[in-house]
């Protein structure tokens, strides 16, 4: 019979594998792992030093041992964690064996080309077969990222009842690789289920200090501290750590009175600084914390915390009422909807709402695919707005970070569907107080709503911090009566549930005039109520400086510094980035200035049609720039200027069609699918191809990069698309655009295929038989116009 | 400086152009932006190299070169230095993000940074070249995987060697893509006597109408 894992106890790791091997003879470059097989001898030697030293639990030798880095090797996984696993256990004796998972060693999406599904499968594979060997707990740690740590631990819950516990590693800034704080850690990991948290490697334990407080602070779950014996030195190109063991235990009893109760250690240190670490704990018992609930959202590398300075909730993506946003999800233009997050951040917001809930499209694909891309570009907290189940929980399982869902309310039958989704991916939830009956009249009954769901949240075990409350804001043209009820329910389940609370605050003025007016002033009168984060369009200067404001009064804005910053110098015009000009569009065009063309096309819409502009400016004005181009009068960065001013006014064009529901001849002569091809990355020239083909009048079917043939075929297939542009930057990834291309021929023997890319040449282009050599992104230009314009 | 100026534009394809204000103002805005996201890390470890017929193999390690140019290269060496750099991950999120909010910085940005990874190697290579000449040696120019005939699938096990990945947070895809994208690795030769002098890369590329192929000193 093993141990139990008492966290109520001081608990010991091991030490260095890696550290160990080395001194053991490995090869620089070899795969640790495959010892297991090779010299299992050597591995059990030194998992039993450790526990003759004094671990409680040894980790198995399998750190790497995932498919990615296994891949061109002889091995079979299965073998080498069944072996980790049983080399563990057999040294473990009645110690525990924990099964020990690192990183996949490949950067994730989308700044690298691993998707959160592949991480996940990767993970499982390891977790299934290390369960079935015997393992008692899995270990998952020295993670960077925190959706990668994310991907594991859900492999891990989702196909092991063995307890898991994680750590991540930062760098001397306080940071991980990919820019998480550990404040952010803790509460984006701690809520997926985790039996501890923790940091380890890369720093010592002197460096690890300043980063512990935070942890201990805000960690529900015990906490794990694995420290390097220092920071990594070199001499004579070996390198080497020089923490002793005894300064070691020394800083392990620092980080005990702090509330540290899981040691051990990483790189560079040995059996000895375990036996150390022993010897410090003997006569301690360990320090319980008490911490404080807070309710926070987090994005990977940035934290919110609701309760103290008001928190704006921008709700801008939304398409209810928003015809621009509707006409976007309906073609899949994320460039849109990624414009509204960059908006709303630079004015202000601190958490964003996603709802893409249109009647005619796949939402929960959608959602997917949304909170994808704005998480790449925006690192804002997200809060997922649906009524769907499903949409929720496949949007709160890809988000990087911790969402609010957007909502539950009153009815039993939906907090049953939405509760498990949030327990289990750790997700805050808004509680809307309506039932079955609607919204109650009264301030007290809303309360009453609202109790219920915190008291049925936490049947689920959601502790009511992590619940946010919204009271329901109703129209003063046709409730005026009960307007001012929810700023009573405000206060109301402020004191006597002591929860966050969110209100959508422009309902209030909905069919009356001058909106601006009603909203800020219900917004104050809510703010003193005790409204903790309006859901609003941070454009509405109105509304964003009724904030500011009242953090000021309320002692939120310390100093008035933020208040200050934005309010003190108003008169002073924002500083012109772009010369101005003659106010002639072409000229406009010509010299690439983006705000003045888009500007001076809105004023042109005044008196003739769309079509009338591109054809008598834009289309001329690019001829000008494309011929200077090629006579090498200007530069690629000067091209692409004008070519984006160009977009900026056929933006305002297709705007202005929409907005006026205008019946005029489309603007776009035909459809062109772009994609990097799978496995590669580069994707500046295709970006160049796409701005360039939209300004000539294509719409672009942007697929994006790292992009899997089935996506190239079942596009062309389902938008009957005749013309794809493939472009591939190195020569390893030449060979997928061949596959693509042959995927489309089979699927698809109408369409032609254009390519480009740094190492393509005509021949090269012939050789994978593409139909088109695009030598530039003007050439594929000519390309489309030759082929699509000529039919 | 880290970005040299000259050099981003040439990757930015200039070839004498009247340059704008507004290109210029953008130019200066990249380069200072860039400053603030690079987050530079390197590593490197010297080896000795051990002849196989026309193969180099370094010693206890995996790796095993079959490559006519770095033998080449290599011809007059006895150990070398394996390195790896890279600017980190955040040069790589802010030009993914301009690419879908102002292309043109995008661009430049991406130019910039490219010749800012080609200035930290210069900086790492001195670091090297003090080592080396400490020792009694003097070093050859950086050599890639992907230079010539060196297989650019290399770039795996030398940064499995240098663990770039626990290091400085560098992969290598299936692709053999490196990611942060502004990373290198190279090979660098220590030999005695006289310093070997420098390769121009472009010479040992095939793609002979590149864009970026250098005109001076070529041929």
């Amino acid at each position: 019979m093993n141990k139990t894992l008492d966290f109520n106890e001081f608990i010991i790791l091991d030490g260095a594998m890696g550290t160990m091997l080395q001194a053991h003879g490995m090869k620089a470059g070899d795969l640790p792992e495959t010892y297991n097989i090779l010299q299992a001898k050597i591995i059990e030697t030194i998992h039993r030093e450790y526990i003759e030293a004094g671990a409680n639990i040894i980790t198995t030798n399998t750190f790497g041992a995932n498919c990615y880095k296994y891949r061109d090797s002889n091995f079979k996984l299965e073998d080498i964690i069944g072996e980790g696993v049983q080399i563990a256990r057999r040294a473990a004796g009645y110690n525990l064996v924990a099964l020990n998972i690192g990183p996949l060693g490949q950067l994730m999406e989308p700044y690298g080309n691993l998707s959160f599904n592949d991480a996940y499968e990767a993970f499982k594979e390891q977790v299934v077969i290390g369960t079935k060997a015997g393992a008692d707990l899995i270990l998952i740690e020295t993670m960077s990222d925190t959706y990668e740590a994310k991907a594991a631990i859900l492999a891990a819950k989702e196909n092991s009842s063995l307890p898991v516990i994680c750590t991540m590693t930062f760098q001397e800034n306080g940071r991980s690789l990919t820019g998480t704080d550990p404040f952010t850690m803790v509460n984006i990991l701690q809520n997926l289920g985790l039996d501890a948290i923790g940091i380890n490697c890369s720093l010592g334990p002197n460096e690890m200090m300043p980063l512990i407080p935070k942890i201990v602070d805000y960690s529900k779950i015990p906490i794990i501290v694995q420290a390097n014996a220092g920071l990594p030195k070199i001499v004579d190109g070996e390198t080497f750590y020089d923490v002793s063991p005894l300064e070691f235990a020394n800083y392990v009893e620092e980080m005990a009175d702090l509330g540290v109760t899981v040691f051990g250690g990483c790189c560079g240190t040995t059996p000895k600084h375990i036996s150390a670490i022993k010897d410090a704990l003997e006569a301690k018992a360990p320090h319980k914390v008490k911490v404080k609930p807070i309710t926070a959202a987090s994005s990977s590398t940035r934290t919110e915390i609701l309760g103290n300075e008001v928190k704006i909730i921008g709700e801008r993506i939304n398409p209810t009422g928003k015809k621009l946003l509707q006409a976007a999800l309906r073609k899949n233009d994320m460039d849109y909807l990624l414009k509204e997050a960059i908006v709303q951040k630079d004015k202000g917001a601190h958490i964003l709402d996603v709802n893409v809930g249109l009647p005619e499209i796949n939402e929960e694909e959608l959602m997917v695919q949304a909170i994808k891309e704005i998480q790449g570009v925006v690192n804002l907290p997200l809060q997922i707005d649906s009524v769907v189940p499903q949409v929720i929980e496949a949007g709160a399982r890809v988000c990087n970070g911790r969402p609010i869902i957007n909502s539950v309310n009153g009815e039993a039958k939906i907090m049953e569907s939405i509760f498990p989704i949030a327990k289990k991916y750790g997700c805050l939830v808004i509680g809307l107080t309506l039932d079955e009956n609607g919204i109650p009249k009264t301030a007290k009954e809303r309360l009453n709503i609202a109790k219920h769901i915190v008291d049925t949240a936490k049947t689920y075990g959601i502790p009511k911090e992590d619940i946010i409350i919204d009271c329901l804001v109703l129209t003063a043209s046709a409730q005026q009566k009960e307007v001012k009820e929810t700023i009573k329910a405000v206060e109301l389940v402020k004191k006597e549930l002591g929860v966050a609370t969110t209100l959508g605050v422009s309902n209030v003025s909905f069919g009356l005039p001058s909106r601006g007016i009603l909203n800020r002033t219900f917004l104050a009168t809510a703010l003193g109520a005790g409204l903790d984060a309006p859901i609003l369009n941070p454009s509405e200067e109105d509304m964003i400086s009724t904030v500011a404001a009242f953090n000021l009064l309320w002692n939120h804005d310390k100093d008035s510094k933020s208040y200050i910053a934005s309010y003190s110098n108003l008169t002073k015009e924002t500083s012109p980035k772009e010369e101005i000009g003659t106010k002639d569009l072409k000229k406009a065009i010509i010299d690439g200035r983006k705000k003045e063309s888009s500007q001076l096309v809105k004023e042109l819409l005044q008196t003739m049609t769309g079509l009338e502009i591109v054809d008598n400016y834009l289309i001329p004005a690019l001829d000008i720039v494309g011929e200077n181009y090629e006579k090498g009068q200007i530069f690629l960065p000067q091209l692409i200027q004008s070519a984006e001013a160009v977009k900026k006014s056929f933006e305002v064009i297709k705007e202005n069609m929409i907005l006026e529901n205008k019946d005029e001849a489309p603007i776009e002569k035909g459809k062109i699918v772009l994609a990097t091809v799978k496995g590669d990355i580069h994707d500046i020239g295709k970006n160049i191809v796409k701005v360039l083909l939209e300004n000539y009048g294509y719409e672009v079917l942007d697929l994006g990069r790292d992009v899997p043939i089935t996506k190239v075929v079942d596009t062309v297939k389902k938008e009957d698309i005749s013309l794809v542009g493939l472009s591939a930057l190195m020569t390893t990834t030449v060979k997928n655009m061949e596959l693509t291309i042959e995927a489309l021929r089979k699927e698809c023997p109408d369409c032609k295929v254009m390519v480009g890319g740094a190492v393509l040449t005509q021949s090269y282009a012939d050789m994978i038989g593409a139909d088109f050599y695009a030598r530039d992104a003007r050439d594929s230009v000519n390309i489309a116009n030759k082929l699509l314009l000529e039919d | 400086m880290i970005v040299c100026k000259k050099e981003a534009l040439r990757y930015l394809g200039y070839n004498k152009q009247n340059i704008d204000n507004n290109t210029k103002y953008l130019l200066d805005e990249c380069i200072e932006e860039l400053t603030g996201l690079i987050n530079k890390k390197s590593v490197y470890k010297i080896f000795n190299i051990e002849w196989e017929n026309e193969a180099i193999h370094l010693e206890d390690t995996i790796l095993h070169m079959e490559s006519k140019d770095i033998a080449n290269h290599l011809a007059k060496s006895d150990k070398c230095a394996l390195m790896a750099a890279s600017l980190g991950l955040e040069v790589d999120m802010k030009i993914a993000f301009y690419a879908r909010t102002n292309l043109s910085k995008s661009l430049i940005l991406d130019a910039c940074a490219s010749s800012a990874i080609e200035t930290y190697c210069d900086q790492v290579e001195e670091t090297i070249a003090m080592e080396a000449s400490d020792k009694g040696y003097n070093i050859t120019s950086r050599f890639s995987p992907g230079y010539g005939d060196l297989d650019i699938g290399l770039q795996k096990p030398i940064s499995q060697i240098l663990e770039t990945y626990p290091k400085m947070g560098l992969t290598v895809s299936e692709n053999s893509i490196m990611m942060p994208r502004k990373s290198v690795t190279a090979i660098i030769g220590w030999q005695r006597g006289k310093p070997s002098t420098k390769i121009n890369k472009c010479k040992l590329c095939n793609n002979i109408n590149c864009l970026y192929r250098k005109a001076d000193n070529n041929e």
